[in-house]
């Protein structure tokens, strides 16, 4: 449920930012609100990964200004805290902990404690298929359930911007499905959701809007059009072959 | 702090340093006490002489400053020791992919540095205490001076919280943690020899003595507690703590 009048949960201006020596990430205007989900599209090294840390609070812009829910995101780093939850790339995890453990451990570090945690904890085994692994550890997981654990840690304290870093890699077909239903329905509860992902399928099945990087500049932003995953194929690769100028929102140039 | 002592509790690591480590000590202890036993009666002749203490006891804990019959006392042990059990605090999260993730929850960098080290200063107590047992189990049957004990236990627990704010310095700064293991237990080294070749020439440098361990250790482990000394400790501690901390608070900006 886009809510369309409100101003944008998450702003970034002008964001930038050099990772090993050279700009991964280049004047990058963004805005997402809430309830809207946005796919982030982008071959590898276009600078995806790098932005969904800066959004995430992991990583400071070197240059430029995010903002969350109205505040300067770099000066005010604890609003992660109850705001945002992401899932890395490739989920990582520390191994000695039970499934449980690191439910329970990410729930104190997002300010959650008691009851509240275990009822929290509880729903999102529910919502991800992990009850029968709660006590199974981290570091024995198969990297589709490593997936979904990440996934229900950054579920657990119920955000308002949801990060998700090519969630559906190692996730069987089955999985998949359910995983686009949980984001439409974070969506539809007014969760602000970004999705990086190399599944062209995906972004025209759950976003309502798509972004697409290309060395490191927002290359394309705008609505999932009604040509569905052809016209997204062809915008997708007449980018990634030609790189064509740095677009203005909504526009591919 | 609760996450870092659940894992380093969980960490065969931790348990086999101390099986090993306290394995040892049990049998330096057994040949300290023999030793004892049988120089004991021509001790007892001397007014003032040496006793359970000074003989079993505080050897059991440094072998390089108070002597000994066998090479590795607690002080020794602790200098390979804490560098294993710190080099995965930062050095290990950060290739893991975890630091990331604890630093997109808001966490501020003191308290992450801080938890860290108070795990593993808790774990540190522990073994501290395991090996105090020894002596203590003999309390009744002996004469314990229980004053230079008491300081000797401060001045090791001292030593294994600054041998642990170092080690988890390194472990910030450094990319893996065989590298962060390295610099801590060089570190540890340079500073417990800093003044050895101005000894061995015979020169008294006033600045290089007051930098070595030694100095401020030895003091300890012969009973005499001054608060010069514990400075020194809080000193380096907290040195390497707001390293750390300033280290890990660049960490968003580095990536």
């Amino acid at each position: 449920m886009l809510i369309a009048d409100a101003p944008p949960l998450l702003q970034l201006t002008q964001v930038g930012r050099r990772r090993g020596g050279r700009p991964a990430v280049s004047g990058l205007d963004l805005a997402v609100c809430s309830g809207e989900v946005v796919g982030l599209l982008g071959i590898n090294g276009a600078g995806k990964s790098t932005t969904l840390s800066m959004m995430a609070g992991a990583l400071a812009p070197d240059h430029g200004r995010i903002t969350l829910d109205g505040k300067d995101f770099v000066e005010h780093p604890e609003l992660a805290r109850h705001l945002v939850g992401w899932l890395p790339e490739r989920a990582p995890v520390w191994p000695e902990l039970t499934v449980l453990e690191h439910l329970h451990a990410h729930g104190r570090l997002r300010g959650l404690a008691g009851a509240g945690l275990r009822v929290a904890s509880d729903r999102v085994l529910e919502q991800l298929e992990l009850q029968a692994l709660g006590r199974r550890l981290a570091g024995a997981l198969s990297q589709g359930q490593r997936q979904r654990l990440g996934l229900a840690c950054a579920l657990l304290h119920g955000p308002s911007l949801l990060v998700l870093d090519e969630p559906a890699s190692a996730l069987d077909p089955v999985q998949v499905a359910s995983l686009r239903s949980l984001i439409r329905a974070q969506a539809a509860a007014g969760t602000a959701v970004i999705l990086s992902t190399h599944v062209l399928a995906e972004v025209t099945t759950v976003c309502d809007r798509v972004a697409i990087m290309h060395g490191g500049v927002l290359r394309h932003d705008g609505p999932v059009g009604s040509s569905g995953q052809a016209g997204l194929e062809r915008t997708f690769f007449d980018i990634a072959m030609r790189g064509p100028p740095a677009a203005a929102p909504g526009t591919t140039v | 702090m609760r996450l870092e002592l659940r894992r380093l509790l969980v960490r065969p690591l931790a348990w086999v340093l101390a099986a090993l480590t306290l394995a040892e000590l049990a049998w330096r202890f057994v040949l300290l006490l023999g030793n004892f036993l049988g120089v004991q009666i021509k001790l007892a002749a001397l007014p003032g002489g040496p006793g359970f203490t000074d003989m079993v006891a505080v050897p059991l804990l440094s072998s390089l400053l108070t002597g000994g019959i066998v090479p590795f006392g607690l002080t020794e042990l602790a200098i390979v020791v804490v560098p294993l059990l710190t080099m995965s605090t930062l050095a290990g999260e950060r290739g893991s992919g975890t630091l990331h993730l604890l630093l997109a929850t808001g966490t501020p960098a003191w308290s992450m540095v801080l938890g860290k080290y108070l795990a593993i200063c808790i774990w540190m107590a522990l073994w501290l205490g395991l090996v105090l047992l020894m002596p203590l189990a003999l309390a009744h049957g002996t004469h314990l001076d229980w004053g230079k004990l008491a300081a000797a236990t401060i001045g090791m627990m001292a030593l294994l919280a600054m041998l642990t704010a170092i080690g988890v310095a390194c472990s910030a700064y450094a990319s893996h943690p065989a590298v962060a293991a390295t610099a801590s237990l060089l570190l540890a080294l340079g500073l417990l020899m800093v003044n050895l070749g101005a000894q061995t020439a015979g020169v008294a440098n006033g600045v290089i003595d007051w930098l070595a361990l030694g100095t401020h250790l030895e003091a300890l482990l012969r009973g005499l507690v001054t608060s010069a000394d514990l400075v020194w400790f809080a000193l380096v501690i907290a040195v390497a703590l707001i390293l750390a901390t300033w280290r890990l608070g660049t960490e968003r900006r580095r990536g």
